[in-house]
């Protein structure tokens, strides 16, 4: 991996890796922008190991192609203009497929788990195994749910969750319940590019995970709302 | 090993020649010093490792890491003593702290790991797929010593990394668009979790990249990771980074690494390197 730095120096070197020193050659990284230069050495000059084992179909490769809404939100640093922030909110609203009828509250302990996990997607050198055991959800290394586990501050507290959005009359409504399984499916459908996981649009969480993910949020007897 | 670290550093102490040294300066005063003359949670998120930095076992690694640096080895049987590091050959004090740099010899931009791979190929003649050049993780390695012995000859000197060249000015520059570049399962991209101040990951404060003086810190490798009980490289700090990501595994040494690193050194600029800092 390092043979194609010393094609110029070590003649030995540069005699068995011709052929990089070739592609290299032809190359002047001052004739680019700062962007082109981050593409070629992303996609062109051997930065990732982009036949790596990945979990799911594709390959690790297309883990780096940008999406649409990863270039607006490269481009713009997260902050995309009014026009580009509407344009994505409804891009988002249309990836999310909601359970029909209502939203019925998964199990929050298996919720838990889920927000607990870190697992999952991690490639070389120690590469997640989703047959030894499903990938998690990561919640809790952005956000507090409970006393009971330090979570992270990157987003925004979640404590008592359901609490705040129940009323003593009412239970939380449907409205809110898709406002949430929203957020969670496809957060920049609120959102525009934030840094929050697409844990839906990009099938990361099934459907009832994410309502599991919800029970932890919203049940009255998960510790979410009773601490 | 902890244990028989503490007893056996006093004796260290008293038997270390003249020969060799430690780092340039104390890491911890620099770090106390640092953290006197700003608020940082991140700085001061672990009073345990701060209290344990006269012990850190990467002094150690130093140590080796200068006895290997001088001594003729290789088929070539020479020392590292010619190498150029930036400064001239075997020049080691302020080098770090002023890499990644353009070397004439090569045509490229170079980290402190590709400097040495270069020399112990063109000076000390070994290949590609010897040990010594190919195993650069863990305190046991070749690279891991000779790294924390040549970074160490810069502690408490402000990172400079020079910005002369237009490859240097390429490559700063590319590093910072990979560093905002959004991509991957999750959408990450390196400001996610280092655009803001005093955010955490779980339990870990994570330095922000706007602040130098938390920055410094967070750039300041060789360091003992505590809890994986080994010194650790730049290099690695980016592998175990990307792999929280769930991006493809970049390698070590590659231009988009250098970039990456051109471009946090640039950031740290003018601050006091803290090595060999302990870590978690």
């Amino acid at each position: 991996m390092f043979e194609n730095k010393f094609r110029v120096a070590a003649a030995v070197a540069a005699l068995t890796l011709a052929g990089t020193y070739a592609i290299a050659a032809d190359v002047d990284y001052t004739a680019m922008t700062p962007q082109e230069l981050a593409e070629y050495l992303i996609f062109e000059a051997n930065g990732f190991k982009l036949d790596a084992q990945v979990q799911e179909e594709s390959s690790a490769r297309d883990r780096l192609v940008q999406d649409e809404l990863q270039m607006v939100c490269t481009e713009t640093r997260n902050n995309p203009s009014t026009e580009q922030a509407e344009a994505i909110r409804q891009a988002a609203r249309d990836t999310i497929v909601y359970p029909e009828g209502d939203i019925v509250l998964g199990d929050w302990e298996k919720g838990r788990d889920l927000a607990w996990s870190g697992f999952g997607y991690r490639l070389e050198p120690n590469f997640d195994n989703h047959e030894r055991s499903g990938p998690g959800a990561n919640c809790y290394n952005c956000h507090e749910f409970a006393g009971d586990r330090q979570g992270g501050t990157i987003g925004p507290s979640l404590r008592n969750y359901g609490k705040l959005r129940a009323s003593e009359e009412e239970e939380v409504s449907q409205a809110i319940y898709r406002l949430a399984y929203g957020i969670i499916y496809n957060a920049h459908s609120m959102f525009p590019c934030t840094r929050m996981p697409r844990q839906g649009a990009k099938g990361l969480l099934t459907q009832e995970q994410i309502l599991d993910i919800m029970a932890y949020l919203f049940d009255p007897e998960s510790p979410v709302n009773n601490e | 090993m902890l244990r028989t670290l503490f007893a056996a550093i006093p004796l260290a102490a008293v038997m270390a020649s003249p020969a060799v040294s430690g780092p340039s300066g104390d890491p911890a005063e620099v770090l106390e010093e640092l953290i006197g003359s700003t608020s940082s949670y991140y700085l001061t998120q672990s009073e345990q490792n701060l209290m344990m930095m006269p012990d850190n076992p990467a002094l150690w690694t130093i140590e080796e890491g200068e006895e290997l640096f001088r001594t003729p080895r290789g088929p070539n049987n020479v020392s590292l003593e010619e190498c150029d590091f930036g400064k001239g050959p075997g020049v080691v004090e302020g080098v770090f702290v002023e890499l990644p740099r353009y070397f004439e010899d090569t045509g490229e931009v170079m980290d402190l790991g590709n400097r040495i791979i270069y020399c112990m190929t063109t000076l000390q003649g070994f290949t590609a797929d010897d040990p010594e050049i190919k195993d650069i993780h863990g305190s046991n390695t070749d690279h891991m010593k000779l790294q924390t012995f040549i970074a160490s000859q810069s502690n408490g000197m402000p990172w400079n990394n020079p910005l002369d060249h237009p490859l240097e000015i390429a490559m700063r520059d590319a590093g910072e668009a990979v560093f905002y570049r959004r991509a991957g399962p999750f959408d990450f991209n390196c400001a996610a979790c280092h655009g803001e101040a005093g955010k955490r990951i779980r339990a870990s404060v994570l330095p922000h990249s706007s602040n130098p003086k938390e920055w410094t810190k967070a750039i300041s490798w060789p360091a003992f990771r505590v809890g994986q009980d080994n010194a650790r490289s730049s290099q690695h700090r980016v592998r175990e980074c990307i792999w929280q990501m769930r991006y493809p595994p970049i390698v070590a040494g590659s231009d988009l690494s250098i970039a990456l690193l051109s471009y946090w050194t640039d950031l740290a600029r003018g601050q006091p390197a803290i090595i060999p800092d302990m870590k978690r």
